[in-house]
Formats: C-alpha cells, structure tokens, sequence
C-alpha cells in the first residue's frame, strides 16, 4: 500500500492524474491488454477513461466507443487503474505474457466524489485529497475550455466556492479581473491570491503605466496566459491550507498546471473562434427636446458612436505526444479581439513548450518555456476626466454637438473632453512582452524519498504609450497642450523551490510522511518614465514636445522560506497532519522578519465508495496561519526615508512625510476550518461543504501621526478583521442514460467580512470616496450623507419646494441639534453622515446544467449570481453633476409643470448632496456562459479528422438579471488596483463604485475543434 | 574535480549573496544616508529652507486673510471667503497646512541639527556652525509664527509621539533661547565663507536675520530693552541688510502661486485707499485696480511685489527693526529718539538706502507726539511698512484691537478673530491637543492668552 502510494507520488510529480497515451509506440517484446469500459448504469461505452498499468510508465485512454489497447506491457502481473473524472477508479489485477494478449472489461459507477485525487497545492509533495485537512477546489480543462472565456480567471467565474470572481472592466483581452477567496482579507496588496504556474510564482500585477483613469481597473497580467494550454487548476482558499506558503498566503493560492502531453504519436488539435462582442444595453439620457428655458433644444445620443459590435477571433494550434522516455506539449496561439468601445482592442500571441524527459532511472526533468506578446489599444476609464471617454459622456450636456467641424472636434463646456476626439486622436497603446519559464528536476535516489527540485522565471516587459494631441483636454493646464508619454517596465520573478518527501511504514497500518522544502523568490520590478507636454502640432513621440520630464523607480522584494511537516496515516483512514513555514521577507524589519506559521489538520474517512444511498463520507478540519505583505507600492515602508526638495536651484532634502516603520511586520492571518465530503444516491449525488472562520490581525495600513511631529503618517497594524462563511458544492447527476447524460453543479457562497477592532479612527477606504473602513462594520460600507426622513413616520423629508433635505447641511437641516431634531420630529437624523450600504454580498451562488445527447451533442449553461450587495451609481451621479444634467431624471425637471412626472427645479443638482440616493441594489444573475456544441464525426469528415469536428456555438454574459440601473452591476471603479497611496489611497475593501467603467459585453462565439 | 569544487563555491556566494534580504532602497536615500555625509547635511540646509519658505508662507497668508490685508478671489473656496470674515472651522485646508508646514519645517531643522552634530570633525568649523545657526534661526521662527497663529503649542516634538502643548510665555521664551543659541553660534564660530556662498540661499544675510528675530520676539515678549538691543544689531544698509528667499525658475514665489486657483487671495483695496495718497508704499506692493472684486465682491488690487513668479520673497523687511526700535524708545519713554526711529521709516525715499525694501518717502512727523500717539503712529506704519509679513495679526492682538467676524460686504479693520482652531491633522492622533480656545465675544477685544 505504502510503495505504491509512494511510485505514485513519484510519477505522480510529473504525471499527476494527466491523461494517458491511447496509442503506443509498438515493441518487440511483452503483451497487450485491450478491452471495453462502460457505464455501469447506462451500459454505454465511456470515452476518455484512462487506463495506466502500475508500476509502469505505460497506459491508454479509451475512444468514443470505450474501447482501449496498451501494447508492450513487460511480462508478470500487473495492476490496471482505471479512471475517469466523475467516476468510481477500479483496479484490475492481470497476468501479462509475452506476445500474449489478454482482455480486461470494465464498467464503472458514477462517483461525484473522488478521494483519490491526487493534489499538489499547499501540501507540501503530492497528496490523495482523502489525507488533507482542508478543502481544496479544482478546475479541470474541460471546465476551462468549454467557458469560451479569453482568460484564465474568466473562465473560473462561478465554477469555485468561495471565491468572488469580478470582473470590473469590460476592456478587451479579458478586462481587470479581482478574485477574492473568503472575502477580504487585507487592505494592502490587493488582496488577490497569489498565483504560481507549474510551480512558478508568477506575477499578476496590474500595472497601469499612464493615467488611464488613475484607479480604473488596468488588465491584470493573468490576462497573458492562454486558457487553451492549461490541464487543471487548485485553489485553495485560506491560511489553513495555504500555511506553507508563509507571508505571501493570506489571500489564498492559486496554482495552475499546463498540459504535459501524452505518450503516442504526435496528436494535433486546431480550435478557431470567432466571437462578436456587443453592448448589452445603452444607458438611458436625456433626450428632452427642450432646455431649461422651456427652448428648443437638439439632443444627441454619443452612445452610438462610441460604442460597436466588436469582432473577435482566437486560433489555438496544440500538438502533443512522445514516448516513454520523453514527452512533449507544444502550442501556438493567436487572438485579436476588438472592444465594444471604439479605438480600443486587445492582441495576443503566445507559445509555449511542455518537454518531460526521463534523465535516467531515477530522475525526469520537465522543461516549460512560455512567450507571449500582449498588444492592446487602451483608452481612459473611470476617475479620468480630463480625457476619459466614459466620464467624458457622462459629464458633457446631451444638448453638446460633438461632431467636428472643419475637421476640428469641439470641447465640451466643463469637465472632460470630447469623447469622439478621445476615440479618434488619443492612443494609450501597451505592449507586453513575457516569459515565463522554468525547469523541474525530480529524482527518486530510492523509493522511499523524493527529491524535487524547480526553479522558475518569469520575465515581463510591459511597454506603454499615450499620445494626447493638442487641444484635447479643457482649460489651460500643461494637458491642454498635448502629451506624449513612454513608460518601460520590466517586471522580473525568480522562483527556486527544494521539497524532500521521506514515506514510510513503520508498523502495520501506520503511515508516515516527512516532507522538508526550501523556497526563494526574488522579485524586481524597475519603470522609466519619459513624458513631455506641450507637443509640436506633429509628431506623437516624447522628442515632440517643449517640456520633457523622466523619471525612474526600482523595487525589489525577495522572500526566504523553510518549512517542514509531517502527516500520519492509520489505516487508510484517518490522517493527521502538523507542518510549519518560517518565513523572511525584505520588506519587513529584520528584528520582526522571521515569523513561523504553522498548521495542523486531521481527516477522517467515514465510508469510502459504499454501494447504497450513503456512499462515502469524509470529515476534516484544519487550523492554520498565513501572512500577506505589503504591496510593491508600500514594499520599502520600514525605511525612514528622505525625499528630494530643491530649493533656491540647489538640490535639497527633506524628511519624507510618510514615517517609516522601523518595526515593520507582516499582517497574520488565523483560520480554522471544518467540512466534510457526502456522496450518496448510489454515487449520483455529492456535497462539499465547508465552514471557515479567519481573525486576520496585525493589518497593515498608514495610520495618522500627529501632524506635530513633522510627518502625517505610517505605514502600521491597524486592526483586526474577520472574514466567516460557508461553502458548498453540490454535484449531481440527474440522468445517465444511453442517449442522455444530464448533471448538474451547484455552488454556494456565503461570507461575513467584519472589522473587528481598529486602532485609529474610522478612515476613508477609497481616499475622496464615501466609503469607510469602521470597526464593527464590514470593510468598505459605504458611508456618507443621507436623506433625512421623519423619525415618527419614517417618510422622506422634504422641503417646501419638494427637495429632499440633505443630512449634512445646515440650510436643509438646521444650523443646531435643537433646530435637526425639531425638524426630524425626534433624534433619527442626528448624525451628519452614516452608514448608507454595504457593497459586499450576502451571498452568491452558481448552477451549471450540462446535457449530453446521443453522444454528440452537448448543451450547457451556468448561471452565476451575486446577491445582497449594494452599488454606488457614481456614473449616474455625474449625469446630473454640474452643467451636465445628462441624467433621465433630469428630464422631469424639465417638463411643464402640471405634469405629474414633473421634478421641482433642482432636485438633482440637491441629490449629489445625498450620497444615499445613490445606493442601489447590485444583485445579479448573469447567463455567464451558454453553449450548445455538435459532433460532426460522419464519415466523410472522419476521412479528414480522425475524431470529426466539434462545432461549438457559445455565448458568455448573453442576459443579466438585476434592478441596477447602471451598465452592469459587476463593474467596479476599484477592482484590480488596491494599494495607491494618499489622494489616490485605494484598498482591497474598495468595491461596489460604479464610475464611468467600461460596459462589459454581451459576446456570442462560434468556435470549430478539429483533432488530426 | 577542482573546477567542479570551485563551480560549486561560486554558485554557493551568489545564491548566498541574493538572498540576503537587506535591501535598499534605491528610489529615495535613508535617514542613515542623509543624515550622516556632509553632502547630506548640506542638501538638508537647502531643503530646510525650502519647508521654511513654505511654512512662511502659509503664516503669512492665514494672518493677512484674518486681518484686513488679504481678500479671498472669485476662484476661491468658500473656506477661504469665510476666513476673510473671521470664520475658520476646525479642519480648514488654509489652516490645517499652517500648523503642518511649520512643523516639517521645525522636524527638518532639528534634522538638520542632528545631522550637524553628527559631522564632527569632517567639515570646517564654520560651516556646522552655520548649519546649527540656520537650523537653531529656523526653528526658532517656525515656532514664533506657530505662537502667532495658535494658543497653545507643542515645543518639543522631536521623536515625541503624541507632543504636548504648552503655553504663549513657555512658548515665547523656548524661541528667544534658540534664537540665543544661533545669535551665540555665530559669535562663538563665526559661519565659513563656504556656508554663506553655497548653503545659505543667496539674499540672506544670517546674523542680520538671528538679530531681526530676536528683536521680533523680544518686543513680542514685552522685552524693552532686549529688543532695542537686539535692534541695534540688524544692518541697515547696502543688500546685505535685506534678507529674502529667491525662486529661480521653475520654483514660483508663494504668493504668485496663490494668486489664482482655489486658494485665491490679493491684496484688498482698502489697504491703499486707507494710505496718503503720497505714500509710495502703495505702488510699492500693489497695482492699483478699480474693478478686481473677490468671491464676496471685496474690491482687491493686484500684487506689484509678487506679481512675478520668481519675485523674491523677503524673510524681514529690515525697517522692521527700526519700528522695533522706535516702539521700545517709546516705551522706555525715550519719545524723541523714539520720534526719530520712526521718521526715518517715514522718511525713506526711493534710493534713500539702496535696498528694494518699502519706502513711504512721507515728510517727517512735525511735531514731538506723545507716547500713545507715538505708539499708534508706530502700529500705522507698521501696517504699510511690514504689508504681507503675516506680523498685522499680532500688532492687533497687542493693541486688543480684534474686532469679530465682519460678514460681507462690510470691510475689517485690524484682525476678525484671536486664534486658529487647533489642527485636525493633529487632533486625530494626538490626545494631548487641549480644546479650541474660545473666541472673545464682545469687541475690540484683546485675547486669551
């Protein structure tokens, strides 16, 4: 039992779980073993099954009919697994002679649960997810590939409990995507997991180079790899299981693993998509036909001249293949997709090499390189009102004719640009050239102990570009006339982890596992800036302009960890596990630097595959501790640092404003979980469920220091903060039948997020936003003014024009508390601003339909929703800001009095005074992917592909089920970009400001798979 | 076998060597960097005077907009408009960086003082202690303008955390023993020619400076005799009795940079109608308009003084000490030497002692005034001589001549109110910050000290 566990983890390094060959290189020597696998229920044949012969590197899968052969399988007898995901494994003892061939049959039973799975994230070696502690989620390629999605993240929305999935921009190639697992965990660093690719650490940063919107949602970097390359992903979600990656894993892990190939000839698969994309639904403006005046007045809609059907098309080449010695996945991709909003679009290029090669006996050495080239065409979102083509439509009069004269494109009267000039004159291109790579050497000196070995690279250069000719931003500031602006960035990860695993048995049913590991990660980061304004009337470049400037940052951050840990199994049954990482980061103090988080979990295996209702039933819990660190923004806080001053033109210092902290220490997190894992009805039916509960102390945040002192903040531990929540995942098969497969999946999210103790005041989370982080409430309520209601009856205040009155002042309210209370009819309006909402949902949940019908053709659907969170409608908000008056509602200040829709004369230019009126519900439920795909695999097509073609008709976002009013209620102006610092001081609490976003599409997609 | 041995030990020092985990940081220098090499030191003498001309500024400014110097523009935020009429809450943009500018400036002289020291013997004698006079100058005047603005104050914030706040008279005398310490300093050491040619902003004379100040304090003291002593110090003629900050381009003179925008002020009309029409001081600081209104349809003129970016921004006027002079005669009863002090402000002509400084060129006072007479006539030419040094508060509150609030359209004379709301910025982190001292009620009014 233990050796073979052992062989397993051995191969299983390398080959964990992947697809076997379903064909082989003949041999002169040994047997053969063929046969059929069919569905123990349905009787049908089951394609895809694999089928490995123990103790051997030899294997197959089975075709469309379940059939399989393996050749040249050394005499003696031997063990056959046989699996397939979503079925019960089955061994199968033979004897195999040479030249003999034998035939072993099986038949499988459904399964939703399958505790044998081996996992490799946060466990130190590989390890069967019967003998873990905690939950750990995975997304297998089928998942990924049938989402139609242009990014990785994407296409895990709503597949994962636990996590929320956002995506806050619309923006070609895949848009800024946030995830959070459990919530928030951290105002620091994004509070996005960390991802690591093949044991690489990679970088997800979402650097935004140039103003585009100073807090918009920037493309995060996981936009660069392809979803086509990956063969699954685990996510774990917490410090309990995330323990051993130390200080760096708060917010969760997520670790993806690209395809390996399988052994055979070599085997190519084409996929071609071609996609539209188009605006879901146009906001509602004012299209009044007469002015405040009571005039005439022309109205135009610019909705339809920013915005386009977009088309789209992805080509995806794999090839795979290889021999028992070697085996190879290799890939080429290329995608160019354009935006539903003009001028921009997003290009990607990408290739990749997966080499495995046995070395010798006891050692394989795995080789992946990956290049990938990003090219989008951005323009400005969000805070960017200068030249911001969404603030800009927003903010400028309906009644403005934008349309050029003489070739010249007016301004708008009073805040942002012209939204035609922004899409026909200004460029903000970036181009992204990556690397990522690495190399793992696993040796087995002996059966017992494995020795891994990876070390990684990922090397990201990331140019961008922004032209903005003359004249194209109101006012006189430098802008006005015109920039040009250069920015390189280079981004560089290395990543170099050891692990030693000793297994063994001492007595009977006992079994040990040591595992010790080391890890390393340097990362630099380094930027030049060159930028000028005052532009020649040609020319785009920085030499173009009269007033050029530069500038130049570096940060490096390197991370040292040691960990060991230890598990126990009795019996194949209950498991025992206590490990600890101790952990050192540059950024921290030495003094406080090396800090141990440890974890321990046990599991216990009630029943395992019983035939009968209750089939299998595991329990498990788990404590553990993890850390998360500053972001790059904030990565040199322990130092007390001077900043240049020049004065009188000589070169000066002064002391920086922000006060280093030379205690500086990670934020620490401490979660416990339990849950269990229930498969029942015969194997139909299973649920995961999890209960987790996190305390995340020592939050780092700036806190006030008294202005006295000559500094105005630190970089410090604020606070404490909660995060509390359930997580389900049903699965279950409703009908498994010859000619109709029907299953379903269900998840379910429910997390509390509390702000526990706090030791400074109450802050603004978003700094100039009305949100806050306050203890006893969640991270980032909403919180500002409101509109005062009658305490006795609870009815809106009004005023004698029929405006609401506004908490927060004094004309509306009265100067004193006598003269608010009189007014209110009691002490309910007392405060001048409070709590008004909270953006974070009650809870979310998922159900996805899948139909399989006579083998060829396969229908799907997810639903994804969001439920319980509340949305501030800034974009709404600035329609009626100023002279704009933009807004729908607007119009009824317009109409003739006597109409019963009529709206007393500045009522909204009152309501921007009341940051209630703003709150709306943002709960949704989005058709996130819809599919229905179709075998062609008719002789004639056989003739040309051995498999036939797949031909897939999809559609991502096509319907939304919500009240918002705005363009989509998964926008969010703070998505991806946590950790500015003072006017632009952003946090991971920052969520639910919908500010001039980018529309996120509505995208139908045919796409054709071919196998040859 | 050798090379192997050797491949191993150079692989071993460089995977060593990166993961040493003490990092610079290669983007801005540490207080260790700065602080201990005496390019350093110098390059925080410059920064210093740098927050300095800051925190002057935003004194001045607060005081100017108090009194019935300064007027809000149309740009401006409300918050300034109801400043110019008495009305500043706690937490106001203007007056939260009054207290912040001049406690950067206070923590970057004590720096600067910290870093002197340090230098020891690596630097000539003269110039550390130039370093230590300026800083010890500096500081002193950051907190004197602090005590004019606010009740109370903190005076020891060095590595405090949460600095208490002391009284006006503990205040006063911690000044005038600073301004001793760089008075002494520069007796005992005096400042190396390389000090005052590269360090000290060209334009300022540092011993003429030291003695301004601390006749400054010592009249605000009520120290007759020191002040008149100290007085006597300041050099009269030639440039070298000016003392002013200089901006070369790109840096713009702070007035000039909160001409327009939302900090808008200038200079209100009234100041020049109210003078003798001969007085020359009046075109001296201003263009004369007849149509510049503010946000409350004050009419304003337009700066002369400042209306370049890179005018330079005079740290003292040098007749200053004369009306110092002049005061402390009269209050010796000394009237006739006092009479005579104050004629010769009156009297300064254009060319009189070759400085840009402003030059009233009015006849001399005819005939010998009393003592109270004197002292009122001493406060009217300080109110022209001294236009924009942020000092007009003070001689209101000396003379219990703060009249309240003025609402608009009605003009202020003398000051609207006594003191600044203690800051927010401090408030929020400092449990030590006492209560905002009350506003007198009934008016003119002295203050609560």
């Amino acid at each position: 039992m233990t050796f073979s566990y052992v062989r397993r983890g051995a191969i299983g390094i390398a080959l964990a779980l992947f697809s076997l060959p379903n064909l082989l290189s003949a041999q002169a020597t040994g047997g053969s073993v063929r046969g059929r696998v069919t569905d123990a229920s349905a009787g049908r044949g089951l394609a895809d099954v694999s089928i490995v012969i123990e103790g051997t590197r030899l294997g197959g899968v089975t075709n469309g009919n379940g059939e399989y052969v393996i050749n040249g399988i050394p005499a003696g007898n031997r063990s056959l697994t046989i699996r397939r995901i979503g079925y019960q494994p089955v061994i199968r003892a033979i004897n195999v002679a040479n030249g003999a061939s034998s035939t072993v049959d099986a038949t499988l039973r459904v399964s939703a649960i399958n505790l044998n799975e081996v996992v490799v994230t946060g466990t130190g070696s590989p390890t069967e997810r019967r003998k873990l502690g905690t939950s750990v989620a995975s997304v297998d390629s089928s998942l990924i590939s049938r989402a139609q999605a242009t990014t990785v993240d994407q296409a895990m929305q709503g597949k994962i409990p636990g996590a929320q999935i956002t995506q806050n921009s619309g923006s070609p190639g895949g848009g800024g995507i946030s995830v959070r697992l459990r919530g928030v965990n951290s105002f620091i660093s994004g509070s996005d997991p960390l991802y690591i690719v093949d044991g690489v650490i990679i970088d997800n940063g979402s650097a935004q180079l140039a103003d585009l919107g100073v807090r918009s949602n920037p493309q995060n970097r996981l936009a660069d790899l392809n979803p086509a390359d990956i063969d699954h992903i685990e996510i774990i979600r917490g410090a309990a299981a995330a323990a051993l990656y130390g200080s760096r894993a708060n917010n969760g892990v997520v670790q993806i693993f690209t395809r390996r190939g399988t052994i055979g000839k070599p085997h190519y698969t084409y996929t071609s998509r071609f996609s539209q994309s188009q605006l879901r639904e146009q906001q509602p403006f004012n299209f009044y036909p007469y002015n405040v005046a009571g005039l005439p007045s022309l109205r135009f809609n610019y909705q339809d001249n920013i915005f386009r059907d977009a088309p789209a098309n992805e080509q995806n080449l794999t090839v795979e293949g290889g021999t028992d010695q070697t085996r190879y996945f290799a890939s080429g991709n290329f995608s160019n997709e354009a935006g539903i909003l003009r001028s921009t679009s997003s290009r990607r290029m990408g290739a990749r090499l997966n080499l495995q090669q046995q070395l010798s006996q006891r050692l394989i050495g795995n080789v992946t390189a990956n290049y990938i080239q990003t090219s989008n065409a951005v323009q400005a979102f969000g805070e960017q009102n200068d030249y911001g083509i969404m603030g800009s439509l927003f903010f400028a009069p309906t009644s403005v004719d934008f349309r050029p004269v003489n070739g010249i494109y007016p301004l708008p009267p009073a805040l942002g640009t012209n939204p035609l000039l922004a899409i026909d004159r200004i460029r903000n291109p970036q181009q992204i050239d990556r690397f990522i790579g690495s190399t793992k050497l696993t040796f087995t000196p002996f059966t017992k102990l494995l020795l891994d070995y990876t070390i990684g690279l990922d090397n990201t250069g990331f140019e961008q570009r922004q032209f903005i000719p003359r004249n194209a931003v109101l006012g006189t500031s430098p802008l006005a006339t015109g920039r040009s602006l250069s920015v390189f960035s280079t981004t560089r990860v290395i990543n170099q982890d050891a692990v030693a695993t000793y297994t063994w048995g001492p007595m009977g049913s006992l079994e040990l596992k040591s595992t010790g590991g080391f890890n390393f990660t340097d990362q630099k980061v380094r930027t030049t800036t060159a930028q000028t304004t005052g532009l020649a009337p040609v020319g785009e470049l920085v030499s173009a302009g009269s007033a050029p400037s530069a500038a130049q940052t570096e940060i490096e951050l390197r991370t040292v960890g040691f960990y060991g840990q230890q598990e126990l199994g009795w019996n194949d049954k209950l498991f025992l596990t206590a490990a600890v990482r101790y952990d050192a980061s540059s950024t921290f103090a030495p003094s406080e630097r090396w800090q141990a988080f440890p974890k321990f979990s046990a599991a216990y295996v009630v029943l395992d595959n019983r035939p009968g209702m209750l089939n299998t039933l595991r329990l498990r819990s788990a404590l553990g501790w993890a850390g998360s660190q500053p972001g790059l923004v904030n990565a040199y806080s322990q130092y007390i640092t001077f900043a240049q001053s020049p004065f009188a033109g000589r070169p000066g210092f002064v002391n920086d404003v922000i006060f280093g902290n030379p205690n500086l220490k990670n934020e620490r997190a401490r979660e416990w979980e339990v849950g269990t894992e229930v498969g029942f009805l015969g194997g139909r039916a299973s649920v995961d469920a999890t209960y987790y509960n996190r305390l995340v102390s020592d939050l780092l945040f700036f806190r006030p220091l008294p202005t006295s002192t000559g500094f105005s903040r630190q970089f410090f531990p604020i606070g404490t903060m909660s995060n509390k929540g359930i997580e389900l995942l049903l699965h279950t098969t409703n009908f498994n039948t010859k000619n109709l497969e029907w299953g379903s999946t269900v998840t379910y999210t429910r997390n509390r997020n509390l702000v526990e103790s706090l030791a400074i005041q109450d802050f603004q989370s978003a700094g100039g936003y009305p949100n806050r982080i306050r203890a006893g409430q969640p991270a980032g309520v909403f919180y500002g003014s409101y509109a005062a209601r009658d305490c006795i009856t609870g009815a809106l205040l009004l005023d004698s024009l029929s405006r609401y009155r506004r908490s927060n002042n004094t004309a509306d309210m009265g100067t004193t508390l006598a003269q608010r209370q009189a007014i209110s009819n009691g002490t309910c309006n007392d405060s001048l601003v409070k709590v008004i909402g909270d953006p974070n949902p009650k809870w979310m949940g998922s159900f996805l339909n899948e139909f399989t019908i006579m083998k060829k053709i396969r229908l799907r659907a997810l639903l994804d929703g969001v439920f319980g969170n509340d949305i501030m409608n800034l974009s709404t908000r600035a329609e009626n800001a100023g002279i704009a008056s933009n807004s729908k509602s607007y119009e009824r200040e317009l109409l003739p009095y006597g109409d019963p829709r009529k709206l007393p004369p500045t009522f909204n230019s009152r309501t921007q005074g009341i940051f209630e009126y703003w709150i709306e519900d943002g709960s949704f439920v989005k058709l996130r992917e819809v599919s229905a795909s179709y075998k062609f695999d008719m002789l004639p097509m056989r003739k040309l592909f051995a498999d036939g073609v797949d031909l897939t008709l999809s559609g991502r976002n096509l319907y939304v089920w919500t009240n918002y009013s705005g363009y989509d209620p998964e926008i969010n102006l703070f998505g991806t970009n946590a950790g500015g610092r003072e006017s632009v001081q952003t946090t991971a609490a920052d969520r639910g400001f919908d500010f001039g976003g980018y529309p996120i599409p509505r995208v139908w997609s045919l796409s054709a798979k071919v196998n040859f | 076998m050798k090379m192997i041995r050797n491949c191993a030990m150079a692989l071993a020092a460089v995977s060593l060597g990166a993961c040493s985990l003490d990092l610079q940081n290669p983007n801005s220098p540490t207080e260790g960097q700065v602080t201990s090499s005496p390019d350093g030191v110098i390059a925080l003498a410059t920064g210093l005077q740098g927050r300095f001309a800051q925190s002057y500024g935003n004194y001045a400014y607060m005081a100017g907009l108090v009194t019935d110097e300064f007027a809000s523009t149309s740009a401006a935020l409300i918050s300034i408009s109801d400043a110019e009429q008495g009305q500043v809450a706690p937490g106001t943009g203007i007056a939260e960086n009054v207290f912040t500018s001049e406690y950067r400036t206070i923590r970057t002289a004590d720096d600067l003082l910290t870093g002197a020291a340090a230098l020891g013997n690596n630097i000539e004698p003269g110039t550390v202690s130039g370093l230590k006079a300026l800083a010890f100058a500096l500081k002193a005047e950051a907190l004197g303008e602090t005590l004019q603005e606010y009740q109370k104050l903190p005076i020891n914030t060095l590595n405090v955390t949460q600095p208490v706040y002391v009284g006006r008279a503990e205040a006063l005398a911690f000044v005038r023993s600073l301004l001793d310490s760089a008075a002494n300093q520069i007796a005992t050491t005096p400042p190396s020619t390389f000090f005052n040619n590269s360090i000290l902003t060209p334009g300022v004379n540092l011993p003429n400076m030291v003695q301004i100040f601390r006749a400054r304090y010592a009249r605000i003291a009520n120290d007759d005799a020191a002040a008149l002593a100290a007085a006597n110090l300041v050099g009269r003629t030639g440039p070298s009795a000016l003392s002013q900050l200089t901006f070369p381009s790109p840096a713009v003179n702070f007035y000039n940079n909160v001409t327009g925008g939302t900090n808008g002020i200038a200079p209100r009309r009234l100041f020049r109608q109210s003078m003798l029409p001969q007085d020359l001081r009046a075109s001296y600081f201003v263009v004369a308009s007849t149509t510049l209104t503010g946000r409350l349809v004050t009419p304003l003129d337009t700066w002369n003084r400042y209306g370049s970016p890179q005018a330079p921004l005079p740290v003292y006027y040098p007749d200053e000490a004369l009306l110092i002079k002049a005061e402390a005669l009269a209050n010796q009863n000394n009237l006739a030497a006092s009479q005579a002090a104050l004629d010769s402000v009156r009297t300064d002509c254009t060319g009189g002692r070759g400085l840009d400084d402003p030059k009233a060129c009015l006849p001399a006072l005819s005939d010998q005034l009393a003592k109270d007479q004197l002292i009122a006539e001493i406060y009217l030419q300080r109110r022209y001589e001294l236009f924009g040094t942020g000092l007009r508060w003070e001689d209101s509150r000396r003379r219990n001549l703060v009249r309240g609030p003025v609402s608009a359209p009605s003009l202020p004379s003398d000051a609207q109110r006594c003191w600044l709301p203690y800051a927010i910025g401090d408030r929020n982190a400092n449990p030590n910050v006492p209560a905002d001292p009350v506003e007198p009620t009934s008016f003119p009014s002295g203050c609560p000290l």
